[in-house]
């Protein structure tokens, strides 16, 4: 722990040794920012260095942190969460009704708001982005938002007043509309087919910044709205962005994002390894790490593979992980150690700890009871049947590789053979697709509500443990009692009800030994000293809006 | 002359028809498809009937005999198919992808000969033997270097610690230097290894004795009659190094961040766009068959004894050899 408070005064020695050599007078500004914080500077673009290039920016595929980055940046919600207190607060919506059983909801729209291109964001737009995120639109391939659950139809009662009807209770909706899925997009881009939505400029939002120009896989450039004067409240900013513009350029190279920080070519950088924060701060810079406040980092079962059909083989395992030797071998205090499915900052979150601890000698004794016996090899075997586990790594994922490989290492030691395997995209989604092929799977979703625990297993969402009746065409498997606790959860109108039905999937989950959770995964951020005001919306993606470049 | 061309592109009609087609059943064969890549999983998340939908949009429901017919009739006209991934037809990713390999490859191909033509000159020409040793030993070492490594390693030196050039928002020529230097050094390795042994093996050839006799200086006959003859050899090579460039591409233009044919080819190998990769593999077999017929042809006009009627090349060559081979013996 004494390693973490030596790095201030590390950081500390590293800027004065750089005042020292005559680099600029950023160092100077940041140690008198720190007592009389000095006022925004209006002007200067940022480069932004992201890991991937986008891929799609039809809102609702804003999950992937390459496309929220951006769509962030450039779309407007209905309302507004809070990073802080993750309460949902008014920003396009100036207010809203929702009925009893929160099957209706009606928002006041805000007046005067504009997107890019000049059009109203009125009532009318707002009831046509809903429609096509809680319906999809089959003819232009436009597909359904993961966030918006039971949605039936909208009504536009006047010009600032739409009304949203669901099939059935959608508590879930309103912090729904909050989230980078819900960007609010001019009619023009809803006209558009899917595909055509990869391309930047198709993109049309009422946000601080809208998109100037792009190249391809290589660098979009947004430039600030001068006319934005719709943030909301809680912002320290109310008018336009600080920034004049933002550069995002993809630098897919771990060691050149870095690099190209610390020489001073970049201004901000995402995904920074665990393994590279020390040689951030230790010069001075920042490293921002955000929680996800979603399903951890985690390993899920698919119960229908008969190697880890029988629940004791899957509990043996989750004893048999080491979460906290992941977290200290691989990971820094930004990591922090699951207790649970969720994250603790997550909403509905239930400490499991005493359910997950590891225990060698119950896992063996477990296994043992299953009727599994060490072979001659030191692998455990049944009727002639070995118990040889394979999993694929999932690029997105920290060091996920690493991570898979440790786990394997630990359950070697109770006689479990676990395989890392790195295929292709073709193979590695056909196999998970199948529960024969694939026993296991590396499972994560961020999104602060508890709705996010349904996205992650309910068989038409996500469907991490391959059920019946979703994504996988081959499965049978089924657990109702788990299907009916999503469905209560994401259909229950109080509040206080609904984060006690968080917990109880949580519980269930684990007592049925589905997930081995390891680690709750942040979002790691690293920035130059003189980038000052950076804001994260509630899953971590970068809001630049109060962001501004102190002299440098 | 004209009926030697005909023939050549007929064979290069050939070569492209089997690359294509050898490609297509491949892509076939493989597990999953682009559509199920892009649309699974994650926050889309589409049920297997909509994936249907969006296959059958893109033709994917008729047989496979009748979709490669389609194939073929729309390359020949010039369609190359839709990329999945990018959802933008494959021309137009092409044409925004090809001019910035295009110069970076050829680039990257001239600073190799550059490099090898030295390697090549200054050993043959010093009078120093540990010089021409070091010098000899420089191919191995520079064929070994992962073009990976030492493209981080350039930028780690060139742009982070000297500050010499960016790698994030340089101009066209900035943003080319390092690069071009990546590429050039793996290229330059089999061509420099060649010409060095060509330049050695002409050297003891009686010719090149007779014409010191007659009291020429070394760099007289260096210039006027070994390199000459040396080329010939370093020409086939670097007629077979496209494909070197081609590889070196996806690997610079990755670890530089810049786009390309080679960006291109690496995504659409991870997402298995088919229609993309139909359309780099016929692309590539393009440039072999047009690199070699060049290089062919350029033949005769190196060495006179070579004529490209036929059959006679071959025989030529082999008469060259038997020479070379009587005078080492």
């Amino acid at each position: 722990m004494s390693r973490f408070r030596l790095l201030p005064l590390a950081a500390a020695a590293a800027a004065a040794s750089l005042l020292l050599a005559g680099c600029s007078s950023a160092a100077g500004n940041e140690g008198t920012s720190a007592t009389a914080p000095t006022d925004p500077v209006t002007g200067g673009t940022l480069t932004y260095l992201e890991q991937q290039a986008h891929t799609n920016l039809y809102p609702p595929a804003g999950g992937f942190y390459p496309n929220g980055g951006i769509l962030n940046q450039i779309t407007d919600k209905l309302t507004y969460q809070n990073p802080e207190t993750l309460e949902i607060e008014p920003w396009i919506a100036e207010s809203w009704e929702v009925s009893e059983d929160a099957t209706q909801y009606t928002f006041t729209i805000r007046d005067g708001v504009t997107f890019s291109d000049g059009t109203p964001l009125d009532a009318a737009a707002v009831a046509k982005n809903f429609d096509t995120y809680g319906l999809g639109n089959p003819a232009l391939k436009q597909p359904v938002s993961e966030v918006i659950n039971n949605y039936d139809h909208s009504e536009v009662l006047d010009e600032h007043t739409v009304r949203f009807f669901f099939t059935k209770p959608s508590p879930g909706f309103l912090q729904g509309t909050a989230t980078i899925g819900s960007g609010l997009v001019s009619l023009s881009t809803l006209a558009k087919n899917f595909d055509e939505l990869g391309n930047a400029t198709a993109i049309i939002g009422s946000g601080p910044f809208m998109v100037e120009s792009e190249e391809l896989g290589k660098q979009v450039d947004l430039a600030a709205r001068e006319d934005y004067a719709w943030a909301p409240e809680s912002s320290e900013n109310q008018g336009r962005p600080y920034l004049d513009g933002i550069t995002v350029i993809v630098t897919g190279e771990d060691s050149v994002r870095i690099g190209s920080l610390l020489s001073g070519q970049g201004d901000l950088i995402r995904q920074v390894q665990a393994y590279d924060e020390e040689q951030v701060t230790s010069q001075g810079y920042e490293v921002y790490a955000r929680a996800t406040n979603g399903v951890n980092d985690s390993i899920s079962f698919h119960p229908e593979n008969p190697l880890v059909s029988d629940l004791r083989v899957r509990q043996a395992l989750l004893h048999a992980t080491d979460s906290a030797e992941v977290v200290e071998t691989l990971f820094s205090k930004n990591y922090p150690q699951a207790t649970s499915v969720l994250a603790s900052t997550a909403a509905g979150y239930i400490d499991l700890s005493d359910e997950l601890e590891f225990d060698p000698q119950l896992s063996e004794r477990l296994l043992d009871e299953a009727g599994w016996t060490v072979g001659a090899d030191g692998v455990r075997e049944k009727d002639g049947q070995k118990l040889e586990l394979s999993i694929y790594e999932s690029l997105p994922q920290p060091q996920n590789r690493q991570v898979l490989q440790l786990v394997a290492q630990q359950w070697a030691k109770v006689g479990v053979t676990l395989s890392v395997k790195a295929g292709d995209a073709g193979s590695k989604t056909t196999d998970e697709l199948d529960p024969a092929k694939s026993p296991l799977v590396v499972s994560i979703v961020g999104r602060a509500d508890p709705d996010v625990i349904k996205s992650q297993f309910y068989p038409t969402n996500r469907n991490s443990l391959l059920q019946a009746g979703g994504s996988a065409p081959t499965a049978t498997f089924r657990d109702d009692t788990l299907n009916g606790l999503l469905e209560a959860e994401t259909s229950e109108p109080n509040r206080e009800a609904r984060l006690a039905a968080t917990q109880e999937v949580q519980k269930h989950l684990i007592a049925q030994a589905y997930n081995i959770p390891l680690f709750e995964e942040p979002q790691v951020y690293a920035g130059a000293p003189y980038v000052e005001g950076l804001g994260f919306e509630a899953v971590g993606r970068p809001s630049f809006y109060t962001t501004w470049l102190a002299e440098h | 002359m004209a009926r030697y061309l005909w023939g050549r592109i007929a064979q290069a009609v050939l070569v492209l028809w089997i690359a294509f087609t050898v490609t297509f059943v491949l892509l076939q064969a493989l597990p999953g498809d682009a559509v199920l890549i892009k649309f699974q999983g994650g926050d889309l998340n589409l049920t297997p009937a909509q994936l249907e939908e969006i296959r059958l949009s893109y033709g994917a429901d008729e047989s496979l005999l009748v979709q490669y017919l389609h194939a073929i009739g729309n390359v020949l006209t010039g369609d190359l198919g839709y990329s999945v991934q990018a959802g933008v037809p494959v021309t137009t990713l092409l044409a925004a992808n090809l001019p910035s390999t295009l110069v970076l490859a050829s680039l990257g191909f001239a600073v190799a000969v550059v490099l090898a033509v030295g390697i090549a000159l200054v050993s043959s020409l010093t009078p120093f033997a540990w010089l021409r040793n070091v010098l000899h030993s420089v191919p191995s070492l520079f064929i070994s270097i992962p073009t990976f490594w030492l493209g981080i390693t350039l930028i780690q030196i060139f742009s982070f610690r000297l500050k010499l050039v960016p790698v994030i928002g340089g101009s066209t020529l900035e943003s080319l230097l390092l690069p071009v230097l990546t590429l050039a050094v793996p290229i330059s390795a089999p061509l420099a290894q060649v010409l060095v042994r060509s330049i050695d093996e002409v050297s003891v050839q009686p010719f090149v004795s007779v014409v010191r006799a007659k009291g020429a200086s070394p760099s007289w006959v260096l210039w006027r009659h070994v390199a000459r003859n040396a080329t010939l050899p370093a020409l086939t090579i670097a007629g077979v190094l496209l494909g070197e460039l081609i590889a070196g591409a996806v690997v610079t233009e990755t670890v530089f961040g810049r786009t390309g044919i080679g960006r291109i080819t690496q995504d659409a190998v991870n997402n298995q766009d088919v229609a993309v990769l139909q359309a780099v593999v016929l692309l590539s077999a393009l440039g072999y068959v047009v690199v070699n017929l060049i290089v062919d042809l350029l033949y005769p006009v190196l060495d006179p004894r070579i004529t490209v009627r036929s059959g006679d090349r071959r025989a030529n060559r082999r008469a060259g050899a038997r020479v070379a081979t009587g005078a080492s013996a």
